[in-house]
């Protein structure tokens, strides 16, 4: 077999085609970040020389050397060359310093410091939302023109046209100060209590997590509801139902392996993309609730022209939105059979 | 002489095995409502193949599905009698408990549907699909025990157990699948089949495969078989009997040499003049002139009045009743006494 025929080969494999165009995707979307932030008006690191300037009364050389010890990039050398630094710095790892938020702060101790509270509280939600929507949607497809089905579906019509961030709102007014919860809606625990793993601790993270919680079930569980009560809806009049039914197979079984199964799966390739976004957050929710996620970190960075923060956060979202699609790709040809994995 | 007591003979010893009365089925629709059986009364006797033949649209499936009392909605049976008479008893299947008609069903009567491509269940196995059946009607049937039913049904519909057993159902062609519908109708030797267009969604070869089979089916197994069906020329192979349906309503009834040779119904000669004959290839078809009723508003009077070439005054104002006109005979028009119809 000849080298091209071999790597003709493997580039048919669906999954090394699939991840091949995975690594395609993410490399094109930093570097699209790269130079978009680059053309964001004013320049952080000028900003540092001159803040350095006025506090410490500093001379402009020196000042420019202490920012060009402290950042690993320098903001005056042409684009293309600080463009292929900072891709030898990322295949080494080294996602740079913070500039602006936390001057001289390894990025990647940043992230990791907000990653983790995004992480739990989205997929947290995530799942809840998702668990709820197809629950009350299948109701509401077996008992469609009932009570039950016209009060879930209007709630859902209605809830899922606000978006996110004013459900937050309406949440702090109605809730917050009505009931004097305020406090439990700022940050992703109280201000004077030690993280450890106890319990005092432990509880006041889950209280935090209430109101953002709150606040992305109710966002996105209309959205869940309407479309798994469309998807069960149309699987109900498909003749493998009925071919069921006339079986005489007991009610539970056509519930879960005739109608559930195969109403659920168009679901899985919007929940996967969702996934996706466990690791960016959702920056007005928690700017809204002032919560630890990545979301604020996006927004305090691009606020601050914090240039290597913005391009490590956008790479996890990139990375994990690239890689929720290709998970959501394999899972789908497992639950699935009709699409076939390999081929 | 010998002929006619011989079918004498054979009349005596008919029993019927379901008696359909004054049965009315109809859809709530939008538009309005689809009267799509009206009033329609037969016997299907014991050991019979009785043929359901009509035009698209004239409620063959939806009679089909009344018999197992499984009108999809947003249909009902408004009212009439379907009794089934088996094992001495008379069972009226829409006056048992939701469990004892569960049971009733696919037991007594099996039913293979219109759309063998759509039958299926896309996510389950073969066998899973056929291994439920019988567990559902039986809980405590071992596995081995069902496999041996199972691989007896595949071989008889001349399907390679081991094979087929594994897959999904869209490894399969069409004509397999279907050959797996049948076979699991027959799964739990039930006294009734309902072949509801067994072959419109597949090709000739296919088709004509299928039709051998049933034909062998028929000979070995010799219960009682529904087939539906617009295609009147597949009644002169397999029926006994055969029912004309026209908008809701048997036009007429009669065994199948009566019929074809002895029609009293202009749309029963209309059909038959429809089909082409293999002996004369430039012989001229006679397509029926006119479209089918619009179910929801029905003409006035005999509902093939609009079409039909023998039409006089009391045909757009009076229903024909249905009559009988001969031994085991039934006809519907005004005027069945005066036509003749040369072949
Ligand atoms: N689910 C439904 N909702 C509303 N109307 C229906 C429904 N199913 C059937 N109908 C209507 O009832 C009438 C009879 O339909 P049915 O399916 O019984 O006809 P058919 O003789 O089996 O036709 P085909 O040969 O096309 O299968 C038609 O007018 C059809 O439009
Ligand atoms: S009743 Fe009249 S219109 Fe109807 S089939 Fe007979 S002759 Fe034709
Ligand atoms: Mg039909």
């Amino acid at each position: 077999m000849s080298f091209k025929s071999v790597v003709g080969k493997i580039y048919r494999n669906f999954l090394v085609r699939r991840i091949l165009r995975a690594f395609g995707v993410i490399f094109v979307t930093s570097t699209l970040t790269f130079f978009i932030i680059r053309l964001m008006p004013s320049n952080p690191i000028e900003i540092f020389i001159n803040q350095m300037m006025a506090a410490y009364g500093m001379s402009y050389q020196d000042a420019k050397a202490l920012a060009l010890a402290l950042f690993t990039i320098d903001l005056d050398k042409p684009l293309h060359q600080q463009y292929i630094e900072y891709l030898i710095n990322l295949f080494q790892g080294n996602l740079g310093r913070s500039i602006s938020i936390s001057p001289g702060t390894p990025v990647m101790d940043i992230i990791l410091a907000f990653l983790p509270w995004t992480l739990f509280s989205v997929s947290i939600s995530i799942l809840a939302s998702f668990v709820l929507g197809v629950i009350t949607g299948i109701i509401a497809a077996y008992r469609r023109g009932g009570l039950f089905d016209k009060v879930m579906s209007t709630f859902a019509a209605i809830i899922s046209a606000i978006p996110g961030y004013l459900i937050g709102i309406l949440i702090i007014v109605f809730i917050g100060v009505q009931y004097g919860l305020i406090n439990y809606m700022r940050g992703a625990y109280s201000a004077g209590i030690r993280p450890g793993f106890n319990l005092q601790f432990i509880s006041d993270v889950f209280l935090h997590l209430a109101a953002p919680f709150a606040t992305y079930v109710l966002s996105t569980f209309g959205g869940w509801m309407l479309s798994m009560k469309a998807s069960t809806i149309s699987t109900l009049g498909e003749d493998y139902v009925t071919v069921a039914k006339a079986k005489g197979l007991p009610e539970s079984r056509i519930r879960t392996q005739y109608v559930g199964r195969n109403a659920i799966l168009p679901l899985f390739t919007s929940l996967a993309i969702q996934l996706g976004f466990i690791f960016g957050g959702s920056v007005l929710i928690e700017n809204i609730f002032v919560y630890r996620g990545v979301g604020r970190l996006l927004w305090s960075s691009i606020n601050a022209r914090d240039y290597t923060v913005m391009q490590a956060v956008f790479l996890i979202i990139t990375i994990s939105v690239v890689v929720s699609n290709l998970l959501a790709d394999l899972i789908y040809g497992l639950i699935d059979p009709r699409v076939r994995v390999g081929e | 002489m010998a002929v006619k007591t011989a079918v004498k003979e054979k009349e005596k010893e008919r029993r019927a095995i379901i008696t359909v009365r004054n049965l009315s089925v109809e859809y709530r629709t939008h538009r309005g409502i689809v009267k799509a059986v009206r009033n329609v009364s037969f016997d299907v006797y014991e050991g019979e193949i009785l043929f359901l033949v009509g035009e698209s649209g004239s409620g063959k499936s939806t009679l089909g599905f009344a018999l197992m009392n499984l009108v999809p909605s947003p249909g009902y049976i408004k009212e009439g009698e379907i009794i089934y008479h088996l094992d001495g008893q008379d069972i009226e299947l829409r006056k048992l408990p939701l469990e004892e008609q569960r049971l009733f069903r696919w037991k007594q009567v099996a039913m293979v549907f219109q759309s063998a491509l759509n039958a299926l269940n896309p996510v389950l196995r073969i066998w899973d699909q056929l291994y439920d059946t019988i567990q559902a009607h039986d809980p405590n049937i071992t596995r081995e025990e069902a496999y041996k039913k199972i691989k007896y049904l595949l071989s008889m519909v001349r399907l390679d157990a081991d094979r087929v057993l594994k897959s999904y159902p869209h490894e399969l062609s069409g004509g397999m699948r279907q050959r797996v519908m049948i076979a699991m109708a027959l799964l739990l030797d039930p006294k009734i089949l309902i072949l509801d267009e067994p072959t419109t969604a597949l090709d000739i070869l296919t088709q004509k495969n299928i039709i051998e089979l049933l034909k062998k089916i028929k000979d070995e197994l010799g219960l009682t078989m529904i087939f539906i069906t617009h295609d009147l020329s597949l009644a002169a192979e397999l029926a006994d009997r055969v029912a004309v349906m026209y908008a809701g309503k048997i036009l007429e009834l009669s065994d199948v040499y009566t019929i074809f040779y002895n029609p009293k119904h202009p749309y029963t000669y209309a059909l038959i003049k429809t089909i082409p004959k293999l002996t004369s290839i430039d012989e001229e078809l006679y397509p029926i002139p006119g479209s089918p009723p619009d179910m929801i508003n029905l003409p006035p009077g005999c509902k093939f009045h609009p079409r039909c070439p023998y039409a006089k005054e009391i045909c757009t104002e009076k229903e024909p009743e249905f009559e009988q006109a001969g031994p085991n005979h039934y006809v519907a028009c005004h005027r069945w006494r005066e036509l003749k119809f040369e072949r």
